[in-house]
């Protein structure tokens, strides 16, 4: 996608988004909103890695959970600014980012990668498990405080809005970056990458630069969402965000939406944040659910809802095109 | 007295590690054959478990009656995942992501069925083999010595087949080229479903023998399965004595370890040392460097 049309394509959604809130009433389906938003950041932040990056991971909540643990802390222990705090553990994140990816870009084989992030995951929710004087563990960290207020507006969990345009900003920030990455020679770089790793190598990609670039943005993006939203749920506790059903969540979303699309992600977020809301009463069924249509799209529609318009356009064109042979070929339409 | 305890530490780290490499030898012949990772190899073990509870709690069968159940119930059960979902996956030219993705959805799947369907609760079992021996001051209850000498069987009978039967050289030959494979005359579709449900029934023979020492819980195979994972990357993807070597090395260092690292952290430290592996011999430490 050429970059102007897509910054245009994100300036319109954008507006659209922006009256959102207007529109609804009921804090309850803001606060759904919400969570639409910040999910939708960090499956677009995925998306980064695993679909225009190729490297698919597993360990995703874990930057999302450092970055909200790290901000909460602080804001809490410290008594800092929340936006400081949010910058802070956006820097955890990214370190950690770079961290890990410095290992998972040396290994080739899927497997691996997945295991080596599921591993990195799996330890960051461990630490959070076991420093309970810190974290409160299981028993949850409360009482971390609400976003700092800019200005006159002032941010409360009473009310949603605010958090409501901040998500929306952070997510406009997130489509804009990923689109800006794209259109750069370091998107082509990827493009590469992903198409033959030895190919790009060969003609003087920096393969191991691009990649740790890409974790590097991917995870800092997940952990500022991280800490949006650790100041707007004000509780945290490690299975909650740092357990695998995050990662599920986030690979259902970006796969529905169309994984390595620039919207594909962020729609996924919406139709599925929204709709197992709507889903609310099935209760305990709704990770099953999730199962179930991780496995159903994978097979019916392994490259998400953004390839829907083409696969019909093409089934169109087919059958018409069966229908004007047969008109030519009555005895043709009997072979399967 | 410290010796005898490290004997004892000894003897437990062998008891754990030969379940951990039941669980990595399924893995890793899953691996080998069809070139994928199965996400929801805990999940098959958890089937195992609740077979087993319900045999001997339900129908009050005798104990080996149950574990085969265990295991019928868990290869039947591959066969059918194998047939359904993975066949789709496994003939398209990408299929390395879409078959992680949809093991990982069939295990959130398989946890939240059993929640729904048995409750959260830990669901108890008496040993299935009573009695503790008491060997040179290390304590042995029956149960422990019966997993060892299951795992060895079960390995016994594993190589055998890839070894000495028709299908095991079937499976070795699809693991090694299925193209070619097919050429001869190898039914490779009957080969990955036989494998899926043997590796899957592997599982169910770790969980039919630890279920009476820990619990029957939806999330029972979790942890076993992360520690296959960590196995599988020590011995190498797709390496039955690898499996078998790391799994027990690693029970080993385990239980030796819980008198340095307090059992909280060792995880930590397993998962660290996991990563700290990979990034120096992204291959495994016994594996063999793949094209």
């Amino acid at each position: 996608m050429k970059l102007k049309s897509a910054l245009i394509q994100i300036a319109i959604a954008t507006v659209f988004a922006a009256l959102v809130p207007l529109m609804m009433h009921g804090e309850y389906a803001l606060h759904v909103a919400v969570l639409a938003l910040i999910f939708a950041v960090l499956a677009a932040s995925w998306n980064l890695v695993s679909g225009y990056g190729g490297m698919f991971t597993f360990g995703h909540q874990a930057f999302f959970g450092l970055g909200a643990y790290v901000s909460a802390l602080l804001a809490m222990h410290l008594g800092i600014s929340t936006y400081l705090s949010i910058m802070i553990g956006t820097a955890f994140a990214m370190v950690a980012g770079v961290v890990i990816g410095l290992p998972v870009l040396r290994l080739r084989g899927a497997p691996y990668i997945a295991i080596a992030t599921l591993a990195f995951a799996e330890i960051v929710k461990l630490i959070a498990d076991n420093l309970t004087n810190l974290t409160h563990g299981e028993s949850g960290l409360a009482g971390i405080p609400p976003l700092s207020p800019i200005g006159a507006m002032s941010f409360s969990i009473a009310d949603s809005r605010p958090y409501y345009y901040c998500a929306l900003i952070l997510l406009v920030v997130t489509m804009v970056l990923v689109a800006a990455v794209m259109a750069s020679p370091i998107g082509l770089a990827f493009g590469a990458i992903r198409d033959s790793q030895d190919a790009a190598e060969s003609i003087g990609v920096d393969v191991t630069k691009y990649k740790v670039l890409l974790f590097m943005l991917s995870s800092a993006l997940a952990g500022m969402a991280g800490g949006l939203f650790a100041h707007y749920v004000t509780v945290l506790t490690p299975s909650s965000i740092l357990g695998i059903d995050v990662m599920v969540q986030i690979i259902a979303m970006a796969l529905i939406g169309g994984l390595g699309t620039l919207f594909g992600p962020v729609v996924g977020a919406i139709i599925l944040t929204v709709g197992l809301e709507l889903l609310r009463s099935l209760g305990d069924y709704q990770l099953m659910l999730y199962g179930a249509l991780l496995v159903v799209v994978i097979i019916v529609l392994p490259r998400g809802l953004s390839s829907l318009p083409m696969l019909i356009a093409s089934a169109a064109t087919k059958q018409s095109s069966i229908r004007g042979s047969s008109w030519k070929h009555p005895i043709k339409q009997r072979e399967p | 007295m410290h010796g005898f305890n490290i004997a004892q530490l000894l003897v437990d780290g062998i008891v754990a590690g030969s379940m951990y490499a039941l669980m990595a030898s399924g893995i890793s012949l899953i691996w080998g054959t069809m070139r994928m990772l199965n996400f929801a190899h805990g999940e098959f073990y958890m089937i195992g478990g609740y077979t087993l509870f319900f045999a001997l709690v339900a129908l009050k069968v005798h104990p080996v009656i149950a574990v085969g159940l265990g295991l019928l119930a868990t290869f039947m059960l591959g066969v059918v995942v194998e047939r359904l979902i993975m066949r789709w996956l496994l003939l398209r030219a990408e299929w390395e992501m879409p078959t992680l993705v949809a093991t990982l959805g069939l295990s959130v799947f398989m946890q939240n069925f059993a929640l729904r369907t048995f409750g959260a609760g830990d669901l108890g079992l008496p040993y299935v083999v009573p009695g503790v021996f008491r060997i040179a001051g290390v304590v042995l209850p029956g149960q422990r010595i019966a997993i060892v000498l299951v795992a060895i069987v079960a390995f016994a009978v594993v190589w055998s087949i890839l070894r000495y039967t028709k299908f095991g050289v079937a499976i070795r030959a699809t693991s090694q080229d299925r193209d070619t494979a097919v050429l001869m005359g190898i039914d490779f579709p009957k080969v990955y479903m036989l494998t899926f449900g043997i590796s899957v029934a592997l599982a169910a023979l770790a969980a039919t023998m630890l279920a009476p020492i820990y619990s029957v819980n939806p999330w029972m195979g979790q942890r076993p399965m992360l520690k296959a994972f960590i196995v599988v990357v020590f011995g190498g993807l797709g390496s039955l004595e690898g499996a078998i070597l790391g799994g027990v090395v690693l029970g080993i260092i385990e239980s030796v370890g819980v008198a340095v690292v307090s059992s909280e952290w060792q995880d930590v430290i397993a998962f660290a040392i996991l990563i700290l592996v990979l990034w120096v011999r992204p291959q495994g430490l016994f594996g063999a460097k793949e094209s």
